[in-house]
């Protein structure tokens, strides 16, 4: 008969189960898909990730004298699916759990992510290149023995050129 | 009257207009409201069933082609002064539905939108800061029109 008053004491003990969130900051998770935000460092300027961005959010093209390429993301049109983070090979582009986004409209076009990202010169012909990032090149290079620092810096048909020239070295110095 | 005035301004009712939403928003809008743990209701805001009762309307959705004369219909109808926030990316700019045959968005185009909530869809906190938002150009335009001694009440 009592039951009723076992289940009042718990809750006034519980507390409310509303969230005090405009006076105090709501709780998020960390693995909460947020805004993305990119390192320009190490992105190499694929386009894997506005090719699979399903709201065509993000938008890479490059300056008119071919020294580099202006990244942006627009918030406005990011569906935080979160493909551009699964389909980036140098995971550049991450996820945070930032989702105040709420904004009035003046500030509609302020609400992106851009970024300048200059080309480098390969060290074999001079073409345009961005580094190969060093933690990729460690785990691409890994069972070969190659300066790291050296070939990083060269375009992919340079670096195709260089892996032919070590190839023929091993083979002259060892026929069978 | 300013008695009336004074409780009326604490709490703005909103109104939600789908424009061909997904759903997604619309969810998210209700559970906004109806769930205790995000409760929108305790900051003085609830939904009501008559654009002519809203002070801050919700629209979802990329207007599409089909809702579109509607929209502007039932848009129309919620007495100035009003407050429109586009709720999910879809009003916004289009979203994942961008240049689709029967997309007549972004709802800035008809509409002069003042807040805008991103997210596909947005966290309720999310929607709850933007109507927080809204509310206070709402304020800023009640004490505009009283300035200017403008009845509230005005539908066309």
């Amino acid at each position: 008969m009592f039951k009723f008053l076992k289940v009042l004491v718990k809750n006034i003990l519980q507390g409310p189960a509303t969230e005090a969130f405009p006076l105090q900051p709501a709780k998020t998770p960390d693995r909460f898909r947020g805004r993305v935000t990119l390192n320009p460092d190490l992105c190499v300027g694929c386009g894997i990730c506005s090719h699979v961005c399903s709201g065509d959010a993000i938008r890479i093209i490059p300056n008119e004298e071919k020294t580099g390429y202006h990244y942006t993301v627009w918030y406005n049109s990011c569906c935080l699916c979160g493909s551009c983070t699964y389909y980036c090979p140098t995971k550049a582009i991450t996820m945070t759990n930032n989702w105040h986004n709420s904004h009035k409209q003046d500030d509609k076009f302020k609400m992106a992510e851009h970024h300048f990202i200059p080309y480098l010169k390969c060290d074999g012909c001079g073409a345009p290149i961005r580094l190969l990032p060093p933690h990729l090149a460690t785990r691409i290079y890994a069972h070969s023995p190659v300066d790291i620092e050296k070939i990083i810096r060269l375009c992919p048909s340079c670096r195709q050129i260089a892996t032919a020239e070590r190839q023929g070295e091993l083979n002259e110095s060892n026929p069978e | 009257m300013s008695f009336l005035n004074n409780i009326a301004t604490k709490s703005p009712w909103l109104f939600r207009i789908n424009a061909g939403s997904c759903n997604g928003c619309d969810v998210e809008l209700a559970t906004t409201a109806f769930i205790p743990r995000f409760d929108v209701e305790r900051l003085g805001c609830k939904y009501c069933g008559s654009p002519r009762h809203a002070d801050i309307v919700l629209i979802t959705g990329p207007l599409t082609l089909k809702i579109k004369d509607q929209v502007l219909k039932v848009w129309n109808e919620i007495p100035e002064p009003k407050v429109t926030v586009a709720v999910g990316i879809c009003p916004i700019s289009g979203g994942v539905f961008k240049g689709g045959h029967s997309i007549e968005g972004p709802i800035d185009r008809y509409l002069p939108v003042d807040v805008n909530v991103p997210g596909c869809p947005p966290r309720p906190q999310a929607i709850m800061e933007g109507i927080l938002l809204a509310k206070e150009i709402w304020l800023k335009r009640i004490e505009e029109a009283e300035r200017k001694g403008v009845r509230h009440v005005q539908i066309s």
